[in-house]
């Protein structure tokens, strides 16, 4: 039970059930961590601008670089344009970024390593560059993204149905490859740690047994660090080059 | 400090080595400002490398993912449409290639994705326009 690595991963309720018109709802751990990292980003975020000074303390230096990097990254992907994307930008990558350290913790639920959450950003990003698009270009984008220019006429109807499957696509890699990443490093984690404790209970070959596990265990988190900074990033920057198609469609 | 003094010195007693000196301590001056650059560009590039590793990394996984999400939802496409018409495997199939190349498409863009542009000024950037009239001819 203790060593199941996919028992970390459970959502369990915490309060009873209730109804709201007629829809079933409680509160869960998945739910109690998505209001942590709200209240740790917004804490943090108001820790670090308490008070602002010109030359700035640790955490106002963190809270800087913090904005200052998403800041970059909205203006070069996007253009100066791309400015009103900023918060919605810094506050997805905040979430998934905080969401992911979170999950670090031992005992704590991954947000981030349930599909329903990553699908449902990934999937509002899309219809966000869908409507922006729209609203942008009118219905004409459809015909700009799906239909490249330069395209011989007897090959067109194979590659914009190829463009089409590629856009459907964007959505399921976005979702997928955080969902995939935090459930797979968690699982791997979990199994390498629970080696050293199996072995380490066989007695002494097993204790000696069980060194090469705890190193890659160790190897392992810092590895995992890495993919939360990672995925969180990519995220981002994805959800900017996307919102950059909608802004200025032809590739 | 006792290197220059020195060499002030020679210079006064006899012209040719002074001159010889003045070279040679010329060439040094460039040769330790060769060096001192050689290390700042180092220093500076450190920081810039292991960043680029990290998004290596982050490339590769980028990668995978966008081909793996093209042919799977051409794959689902084609299970969807052909439970839709009852013609069981061959749209599967088809839409499944397709997946495949649209992966394919995916992963060769998001590897070729260009630095930022720099200017941003135009809503209407040049090139499609030159591309539209070619297509036109």
């Amino acid at each position: 039970m203790a060593n199941d690595p996919i028992h970390q991963f459970q959502i369990h309720d915490l309060t009873d059930k209730f109804h709201i018109g007629g829809y079933e709802f409680s509160f869960t751990n998945s739910a109690l961590f998505m209001g942590a990292t709200v209240l740790t980003i917004t804490g943090f975020l108001l820790l670090a601008a308490r008070k602002a000074e010109l030359v700035p303390g640790k955490t106002q230096s963190v809270g800087e670089l913090w904005y200052e990097m998403v800041h970059n990254m909205v203006r070069q992907v996007l253009g100066p344009e791309g400015k009103k994307f900023f918060p919605l930008v810094f506050s997805l990558f905040s979430f998934v970024l905080v969401a992911n350290m979170l999950g670090m913790f031992p005992y704590f639920f991954t947000v981030t390593s349930q599909v329903v959450v990553t699908a449902t950003l990934a999937v509002f990003v899309i219809v966000l560059v869908v409507l922006v698009g729209i609203w942008k270009h009118g219905l004409s984008w459809f015909k700009k993204l799906f239909i490249p220019h330069g395209v011989p006429l007897v090959i067109l109807p194979f590659i914009s149905l190829i463009e089409i499957i590629s856009f459907l696509s964007r959505p399921v890699s976005l979702g997928l490859r955080l969902f995939g990443n935090m459930l797979a490093g968690h699982i791997v984690l979990k199994v390498f740690a629970g080696f050293v404790v199996s072995l380490g209970a066989l007695g002494l070959g097993g204790m000696l047994g069980a060194i090469a596990p705890m190193f890659m265990a160790v190897a392992l988190t810092a590895l995992e660090f890495l993919v939360a900074f990672l995925q969180a990033f990519v995220f981002a920057i994805l959800t900017c080059v996307y919102l950059n198609d909608a802004l200025h469609p032809g590739h | 400090m006792a290197q220059p003094r020195k060499s002030k010195g020679q210079t006064a007693q006899d012209d040719p080595a002074g001159m010889g000196d003045l070279t040679e301590r010329l060439k040094d001056l460039s040769g330790r400002i060769e060096a001192e650059k050689a290390e700042y560009a180092e220093s500076r590039k450190l920081p810039e490398s292991s960043m680029g590793d990290a998004s290596g990394y982050a490339k590769g996984y980028r990668l995978v993912s966008e081909f793996v999400a093209g042919t799977l939802v051409g794959g689902l496409i084609g299970y969807g449409l052909d439970h839709l018409f009852g013609t069981m495997p061959i749209l599967f199939i088809v839409f499944l290639l397709l997946g495949f190349g649209a992966g394919i498409l995916n992963m060769a863009r998001a590897a070729n994705r260009e630095p930022p542009a720099q200017d941003r000024s135009g809503t209407n950037p040049p090139p499609p326009a030159a591309l539209d009239d070619e297509e036109e001819d």
